[in-house]
């Protein structure tokens, strides 16, 4: 099967995106993809091929990333896999929870799609995520996993999309899809030491907000996909992800930190606030000029040293909570000391220890058992209440 | 004011508000709640909303006996997956809002976990309230109201439970502004006793279900 037959399965031709007309610039880098694409060279042509999708305007569109993703993603066209049938996979225990996500994708299918054609997509989404799971069952699916699905889907098609999302679950996102979200929650944490060192004042609100990195977390694990509104802009991260370094979706993040400081500043240092503000991007980002801020980032400082920065805010953050636990509990006990003549005092020694979490449990467990009982024992003998 | 308390309100501000409280929204995935805070916030409703990943965070405030209530509503995403994130959010929550879908029988069942989630993390008794969202679906229901009142009536935080359709806009208001008003009478009586919010007194001050129910319709 040749590369070309494999498109054709379902080229997206007629998803009609927002079309913009290429600019003069546009056009001239559409030319030198074009050229690349006839040459014949074997060597060094990923490292071309990257630069090109790095470089501003990326693929520029959809014709080229169709030909130019799988590349740059190291698929073999040659040996795609048969796809199985929606039937065959339905067994899957995540299942319900994939067709759940993807019945409510539709913000990310073009605007007037025909309704036949969108329900035949989602369902080439649905098997397309739940290859991916299936064949490696220690791979877990997360809600956002089929943001990135669907924007491979509606570029490169069914079949070349599996490939990809099959090779970037086993790579970029593979920490995404552990078990739970922890290391995922510690990866975010990059973005404080590479916004420390470039604009401390920044890195000191956002730290004393205690905003925390919750906001970046639908942009990391989309790759920006599930908050942009802008189809055209999201292909164009696409490009610079698929050719970039695995952790790049942070510096990404902290280059938009960066840009947007000033505006950042200006707002309340309080975590609902500051929350608000940075979790909405707003429409008009300058992303080439962010990109190429992310990859000067990139350069500049070594994830080692991010790391070990990274290692020192945890400990920090760990005695600060500790401070706090600390000083709720002396409160508590002066308040408890202030109204000790009170007969009540000894209870309230005694109840917190009564809450462990395991009695917690317990307690939970039995009420609701003893709700239930009580309700069938009321509608079985209703003569007696 | 005087006696703010620091839990549960902010000091100077620029905005107008005499109280601020910080509401989560829990349950299941595809419950509604990110359609139930849209409807409750805007007024609209979008069908086939997409997912929540993390947390998504909303602010509306509303006049309850005079005084302005500011609703921080932090609306977490369902599912499991992200629990170990959205954790961390529940620690100064004032008011807990779990929410279950009528039409499936699974979302009711897992309350329990729930509600050992809220008891868990939360930093005191915080009042939780149950929603069965979309009520609109009569045909396709799987959970008795009745059912429903009569278990809560075991869990001591449990305030009260309604039924709610964000589509058809039902009882949505309604149960924001019950809870505001719950929230408000809790922090006019923590006043009383000096601020503080020991488990301990606050498990005296559990109340017995629908006390709310005077003024909200509960069906």
């Amino acid at each position: 099967m040749s590369a070309a037959e494999v498109i054709k399965i379902n080229k997206p031709e007629d998803l009609s995106f927002e079309k913009c007309p290429e600019s003069a610039e546009e056009t001239e880098k559409r030319l030198e993809i074009e050229k690349f694409i006839k040459q014949d060279k074997s060597q060094g042509r990923l490292i071309e091929l990257r630069k090109l999708a790095i470089s501003e305007f990326g693929l520029v569109n959809d014709e080229l990333r169709q030909i130019l993703w799988p590349q740059l993603a190291g698929i073999d066209s040659e040996s795609l896999e048969r796809v199985p049938n929606l039937h065959e996979l339905q067994a899957h225990p995540e299942y319900h929870q994939v067709v759940l996500d993807v019945n409510r994708s539709l913000k990310r299918f073009p605007p007037g799609i025909p309704y036949d054609q969108r329900i035949a997509l989602q369902d080439q989404l649905t098997v397309l995520i739940l290859r991916v799971i299936k064949k490696y069952p220690n791979l877990r699916y997360y809600q956002g996993y089929h943001d990135v699905a669907v924007t491979f889907l509606l570029v490169v098609g069914e079949e070349v999309a599996y490939a990809i999302m099959e090779q970037l679950s086993t790579t970029h996102f593979s920490e995404c899809m552990q078990e739970t979200m922890e290391a995922t929650q510690r990866r975010l944490m990059f973005i404080w030491p590479v916004v420390n060192f470039e604009n401390s004042e920044l890195f000191q609100f956002l730290r004393s907000s205690s905003v925390g990195t919750l906001f970046a977390l639908p942009w990391y694990l989309t790759w920006f996909g599930h908050s942009l509104n802008s189809y055209k802009a999201v292909v164009r991260l696409y490009d610079y992800f698929l050719a970039s370094p695995v952790y790049s979706p942070i510096f990404v993040t902290a280059s938009i930190l960066l840009h947007r400081a000033e505006e950042i500043l200006k707002e309340d240092c309080d975590m609902a606030s500051v929350h608000c503000l940075l979790s909405k991007l707003p429409e008009d980002l300058p992303f080439e000029d962010l990109l190429k801020t992310s990859s000067k980032l990139y350069e500049r400082y070594s994830l080692t040293v991010i790391e070990k920065e990274v290692e020192k805010l945890i400990w920090q953050e760990k005695k600060q909570r500790q401070l706090e636990d600390q000083l709720i509990l002396d409160r508590r006990k002066k308040v408890v000391r202030s109204t000790s003549s009170n007969k009540g005092s000894a209870l309230r020694h005694w109840l917190p220890r009564f809450f462990t979490p395991r009695s917690m449990i317990v307690t939970t467990a039995l009420s609701i058992v003893v709700g239930i009982c009580a309700f069938y024992y009321k509608n079985q003998y209703p003569g007696i209440s | 004011m005087t006696g703010r308390n620091p839990e549960t309100l902010m000091a100077e501000s620029e905005e107008n508000f005499d109280f601020l409280f910080k509401v989560v929204l829990i349950g299941d995935c595809g419950t509604g709640k990110t359609c139930i805070v849209e409807r409750f916030k805007t007024g609209n409703y979008v069908d086939r909303h997409g997912n929540t990943i993390g947390v998504d965070f909303s602010m509306k405030t509303i006049a309850v006996d005079g005084k302005q209530v500011k609703l921080q509503i932090w609306d977490t995403a369902g599912q499991e997956r992200f629990r170990t994130i959205t954790q961390s959010y529940y620690r100064s929550a004032n008011g807990v809002i779990i929410v279950y879908d009528i039409t499936k029988r699974a979302s009711f069942s897992n309350l329990q976990r729930w509600i050992e989630e809220v008891r868990r993390y939360t930093a005191s008794n915080v009042p939780i309230i149950l929603i069965g969202n979309k009520c609109d679906l009569e045909t396709e229901r799987e959970v008795d109201f009745e059912e429903v009142r009569h278990v809560s009536q075991f869990i001591p935080e449990v305030l009260f439970v309604m039924e709610t359709s964000a589509k058809e806009n039902t009882n949505v208001e309604d149960a924001f502004f019950c809870l505001a008003m719950e929230l408000k009478r809790l922090h006019d009586s923590s006043d009383v006793t000096a601020d503080d919010d020991d488990e301990a007194i606050q498990l005296g001050k559990s109340k017995p279900l629908n006390s709310c129910s005077s003024s909200c319709n509960l069906t």
